[in-house]
């Protein structure tokens, strides 16, 4: 179990796992920021992203000090001001979508950062928000300039497969715990939540699962491998399959669903002992 | 606790002019040729014009800066095609005093 199922999990539904608990969907658990919190203007300085407390900038001035005591402390920092995410594979978000209600498509914020791409129409949105915060849009249109698109299940879930299709990581987001949020789609180096996590270690944690590789049906094609977002899967050339580094696996089924052969599956991440309780 | 980033290595340091540089959400070269994409450019977010409506067209409505610099290889790529030679990029090398490249190609002598 990791630290948001123990916190926010109910053992009587969804295997006792937080995502599959409705009562963290519910529109009472949604909290609208108090006044005068969250962001805090340019004068906190453009690192910070402006918001106040460290930020990764001071991560890397900690890592270029060789301070491992202050790197820790940093990292401590960041983590408890994060609110919780995780990986999240296809499967099981497919049952999340099933829970939250309303569900909009929105531009995504990571993309807009990071490479300036302007996600203005609903054929291009590669983000999701859930739950009540999205009916902020109604009254607040301004927060939200490439526009929403609210979408059943049945068009929510065909979207989350297009995406999986195309190669992106499934991150489920508190948004004020333990309201779940957002569902974000990521990919290396773009996305903020997957970068900090593979570079930094203050992003989401792993999932619930991780790859396993059956050798009798691998046949070598390389394909998972590309799909990997976090340098886990490779091809190994001694033997021509595919391999995983458990340890770097984030169990986010991208190359369970990809594979033509269906040679790859995930196992529960509790039945490996090893790495039952690597979750960063 | 993991460590991700090699402790004790100096990273480059990436300066933009933000003089030069006044509208980085139209121009985005440098964001989008950026190998390891190190760029950010973000509104300016003042608590006055936190809601507002930015127009990327405006000067100085957008601001671009290098949070990502660990996984800068100096390749240089964003300041040769950067139009208005905004980036520098300082590079520390532990035999000699710092040294800023002045978008000079790999293997050519300066």
């Amino acid at each position: 179990m990791c630290f948001l199922c123990e916190q926010f999990g109910d053992t009587k539904q969804g295997k006792g796992l937080w995502y599959l608990n409705a009562s963290n969907y519910a529109r009472n658990m949604y909290k609208l920021r108090a006044p005068g919190e969250g962001f805090k203007g340019a004068e906190v300085g453009l690192e910070t992203g402006a918001r106040s407390g460290p930020s990764i900038g001071d991560l890397i001035n900690a890592a270029e000090k060789g301070d491992f005591a202050e790197y820790d402390k940093i990292q401590q920092a960041m983590l408890a001001r994060g609110q919780g995410s995780q990986v999240v594979p296809l499967e099981d978000a497919d049952k999340v979508l099933e829970l939250s209600s309303p569900i909009g498509l929105i531009a995504c914020i990571c993309r807009k950062d990071c490479r300036a791409i302007d996600e203005r129409n609903e054929l291009e949105y590669t983000c999701m928000g859930m739950g009540v915060g999205m009916l902020k849009w109604e009254r607040w249109p301004e927060r939200y300039k490439g526009g929403v698109k609210f979408v059943n299940i049945e068009e929510a879930k065909e979207w989350n497969h297009e995406m999986d299709r195309r190669g992106f990581v499934h991150i489920l987001m508190l948004f004020g715990a333990p309201f779940i949020g957002g569902f974000c789609q990521c990919d290396y180096p773009d996305c903020g939540a997957l970068r900090n996590a593979v570079d930094f270690g203050v992003g989401p944690i792993k999932g619930h699962y991780v790859a396993s590789v059956n050798y009798d049906k691998c046949n070598g094609c390389g394909i998972c491998a590309q799909r990997c977002q976090w340098g886990a899967l490779k091809f190994e050339v001694t033997n021509e399959k595919a391999n995983v580094d458990l340890f770097k696996c984030y169990g986010c089924g991208l190359c369970q669903t990809g594979c033509p052969r269906g040679a790859i599956s995930l196992l529960d991440r509790s039945s490996v002992p090893a790495v039952a309780e690597v979750w960063r | 606790m993991t460590y991700p980033l090699p402790m004790g290595r100096k990273f480059p340091k990436i300066s933009v002019d933000l003089t030069k540089c006044t509208v980085p959400y139209l121009c985005k070269k440098c964001l989008q040729i950026c190998p390891m994409a190190v760029f950010h450019v973000t509104r300016v977010m003042s608590k006055e014009r936190r809601l507002e409506e930015m127009d990327p067209r405006v000067d100085s409505n957008y601001v671009i800066f290098a949070p990502r610099r660990d996984k800068c290889t100096v390749c240089n790529l964003c300041i040769d095609v950067c139009p208005v030679n905004a980036i520098k990029i300082e590079v520390h090398k532990p035999e000699k005093a710092k040294v800023e490249t002045k978008g000079v190609q790999w293997g050519q002598q300066e």
